[in-house]
């Protein structure tokens, strides 16, 4: 159990915010979403400097050893900023992954480039179902001869194009297990995108040579692991970009000006502002919460995790929506940001399971 | 002696103390005397008001000693709004009779602050007190008034002078309610129960003594009572302004268990429902959480101002939930039908939350101007004479 001192907290939100207001600026993300990888390397080179692209990875193998409430708060900054790198996928969820495998060999080949910023790995579970659960994935792995391959289509993987080894689940026999595979043994088609800062891609396999990781079978329970880290990680993702934006709807109302007053004034925009501003702190609550018992090992922490899940979800895709309205015909050009998060709000929210998912799975913890 | 005692020894102290004392068959108003008499009853006050002179966090030891033991009165320097309210405005001739009555729950209180037509615009109000030698005369009328019948006195709000903007003809009173022209009548409410009163004042008698603050300043000593009655609103799960029905989170119906013993648990709709109102609740919670360790570390939260918003959004939702696991079965009222009655009750009861105390409209304006820094609203009757300002 470790418990973060809020100082802490508040020098990473300063470095990671400092350093993405300087370099991460919306012409810098705008640039970023029109290159094939969807991120600015230099960029990535710097966070990796900072120590975020190797934030959750243990000191042994070159990483910051840090835990989910200093995930959550870079996350916040990243999601302010819209931050287009391969944070979530790589350095997230894949290094959560190989934490909780527990293959010494793998962890000891992947984990120090993901550190470093010099590779990139890509978690493949779900199939074209689009359902993170353990009936969504639809690869197959066959055994002869001791060699492992593997079958079958795994669709929305994250930063895909881009990694230089996938982490694949698959069925086996026993059930399912998690295999390395690298990118040329597989066809990988970088998916279009309808947050432009995302990069998606499928990964079609036919009998890919692939290598097993941990135990077989019990693929799942690494899963579910791996997971809620990045749930915390995209929630806190969620929450700083509600925050933002709401910030920038804000911002513009105060300047704004019809009928001779500022649009900001009238209690139509005052009013949604109110709410909006409730969703974004509940978000940032509900965020931070899921943080801490997640680090703690908490009994509580699946509940935690999500609540954080689809408050976090609903809070950006609400404050985003409202963004556009609020600001009028302005946020209906593509030169203005408010679609940029209203985009990433939209996908962010279908990452990792639906809103309605996770709802139904928090009122299962609820009794029901 | 300020400062000089330490925090074990002032526990010990106060342990001591209520060791020997503390006999919860004591009627409570003969307890409340032992209290103030041995200067536990508001230890963060000066000493010649009966405190200690403790620093803030010193005075909040002892009101947790006493809660351990459970005992009542002290703590009153933060809780007492009456008392709290004289020290700061009143003057020393009434502060002398009045305080210690107040801290010895010697007297009963109510609010005139509100008026039929001034609920929202409170500076708007109409109620006249008229200055007549050493006394004020007034009249008008009050509402929403609890614990009108019972009170001994009324933080009262009236118009001193009509030829000021409204903010700055208001004076603040010490109401005498025991006098042939205060008339008080129950109000019947929604919920078909009576927690409040109309009051009507006619040529009522208030000593100029009893005025608190400057003639025609009493605007800011009702910003002062409001704050004092906010900071402490929280505690107590009641709606603000007055003791009225408990709406506040005492009340939480299990939503899962309700709608099981309904048969629709595995209603795929209600259970998203469920999630959502649950959640509302479980929010809020982390909320109060963040903003009470953010004001730990010296810093104010935006979460903070937005509790009462958030209550009156998750009774009402809570409400409309029950009413959905329930379905028809909310056609029915009394006692033989209590899940409908309770559901029903909830349904009604959520405006407590929603209008009393300031509408969710007013608390919306609140955090988008002070919050959010957006520009207030063109105010039409700022600057005019009140006597010039339309009512209705």
């Amino acid at each position: 159990v470790t418990t973060i001192a809020a100082e802490e907290l508040t020098a990473l939100h300063d470095s990671v915010g400092g350093l993405l207001a300087r370099r991460g600026t919306e012409a810098d993300v705008r640039a970023a979403m029109e290159t094939p990888s969807g991120y600015d390397p230099a960029l990535w080179q710097e966070l990796a400097a900072l120590g975020i692209a190797g934030l959750i990875v243990p000191a042994q193998y070159g990483g910051s050893g840090a835990g989910p409430a200093e995930l959550e708060a870079v996350m916040e900054e990243a999601g302010a900023a819209l931050l287009c790198a391969p944070l979530l996928g790589s350095s997230v969820l894949a290094a959560a992954l190989l934490a909780a495998v527990g293959d010494d060999g793998a962890a000891a080949a992947l984990l120090p480039s993901i550190a470093d910023g010099s590779g990139l790995v890509a978690v493949a579970i779900t199939g074209t179902g689009g359902r993170w659960t353990p009936d969504g994935v639809q690869v197959t792995a066959t055994e002869f001869a001791g060699r492992w391959t593997l079958d079958g289509v795994a669709d929305y993987v994250i930063h895909g194009q881009n990694a230089g080894t996938l982490l694949v689940a698959a069925r086996d026999g026993a059930g399912i297990t998690w295999f390395t595979v690298a990118p040329q043994d597989a066809a990988v088609t970088p998916l279009p995108t309808f947050d432009h800062t995302l990069r998606l891609a499928r990964v079609r396999l036919a009998a890919a040579p692939a290598r097993p990781l941990g135990e077989r079978g019990g693929g799942w329970a690494a899963a579910e692991q791996a997971l809620d880290v990045a749930r915390v990680a995209l929630a806190g993702e969620q929450a700083g970009g509600a925050r933002r934006s709401l910030d920038l709807t804000i911002g513009y109302s105060k300047t704004r000006i019809q009928f001779g007053r500022p649009i900001g004034s009238f209690q139509a925009l005052k009013h949604m502002a109110a709410d909006l501003l409730l969703e974004a702190e509940s978000a940032i609550s509900a965020a931070r919460d899921a943080a801490r018992e997640l680090a703690d090992e908490a009994p509580g922490a699946r509940q935690a995790v999500d609540l954080a899940a689809f408050a976090c979800a609903d809070a950006f895709t609400t404050v985003t929506a409202a963004s556009v309205q609020m600001h009028g015909g302005i946020a209906f050009t593509w030169e203005h940001p408010a679609h940029l998060y209203l985009r990433r709000a939209r996908a962010d929210a279908q990452l990792l399971g639906t809103p309605a998912f996770y709802r139904e799975r928090y009122v299962q913890q609820l009794g029901g | 002696m300020p400062g000089t005692v330490t925090d074990d020894e002032l526990r010990a102290d106060v342990r001591d103390w209520l060791a020997v004392h503390w006999d919860p068959s004591l009627p409570r108003r003969e307890w409340l005397s032992l209290v103030v008499a041995a200067r536990w009853a508001v230890p963060g006050w000066p000493e010649q008001w009966g405190g200690r002179g403790l620093p803030a966090e010193q005075a909040r030891l002892v009101e947790e000693e006493f809660g351990q033991a459970g005992a009542p009165g002290s703590g009153q320097d933060r809780l007492n709004l009456w008392a709290n309210t004289a020290l700061a405005f009143g003057e020393p001739e009434f502060q002398a009779t009045f305080i210690p009555a107040l801290l010895r729950g010697e007297l009963e209180m109510c609010l005139l602050y509100s008026e039929p037509g001034a609920g929202s615009d409170l500076a708007g109000l109409r109620t006249r007190a008229d200055r007549d030698g050493d006394q004020y005369i007034v009249n008008g009328q009050k509402v929403w008034t609890s614990g009108a019948a019972t009170a001994d006195y009324g933080m009262l709000v009236a118009r001193t002078n009509w030829d000021v903007p409204k903010h700055r003809g208001i004076s603040f009173f010490f109401c005498p309610m025991k006098q042939p022209g205060v008339e008080v009548r129950p109000l019947r409410q929604i919920t078909d129960e009576s927690h409040f009163n109309e009051v009507f004042l006619t040529d009522v008698i208030v000593p100029a003594v009893n005025r608190l603050g400057a003639e025609n300043e009493g605007w800011r000593v009702l910003q002062t009572a409001l704050a004092y009655e906010r900071s402490t609103m929280g505690e107590n799960a009641r709606g603000p302004r007055s003791a009225g029905p408990g709406a506040g989170a005492s009340h939480e119906v299990d939503l899962v268990e309700l709608a099981r013993a309904a048969g629709v648990l595995d209603d795929p709709a209600i259970r998203q429902d469920i999630a959502r109102v649950s959640a509302l609740r479980a929010l809020n919670a982390l909320n109060v959480a963040r903003a009470k360790a953010d004001l730990g570390l010296g810093t104010s939260s935006p979460v903070m101002s937005l509790g009462k918003l958030a209550m009156s959004r998750i009774l009402h939702e809570g409400a409309r939930v029950q009413t959905a696991i329930l379905a028809a079965a909310t056609l029915l009222e009394g006692p033989d039908y209590p899940r409908a009655e309770d559901a029903n009750f909830l349904t009604l009861n959520a405006y407590f939350t929603s209008i009393g105390g300031g509408t969710d409209q007013i608390q919306r304006n609140i955090i988008a101007e002070r919050v959010l820094g957006m520009p207030r609203e063109p105010e039409v009757d700022r600057d005019i004479p009140f006597r010039e300002v339309r009512g209705g």
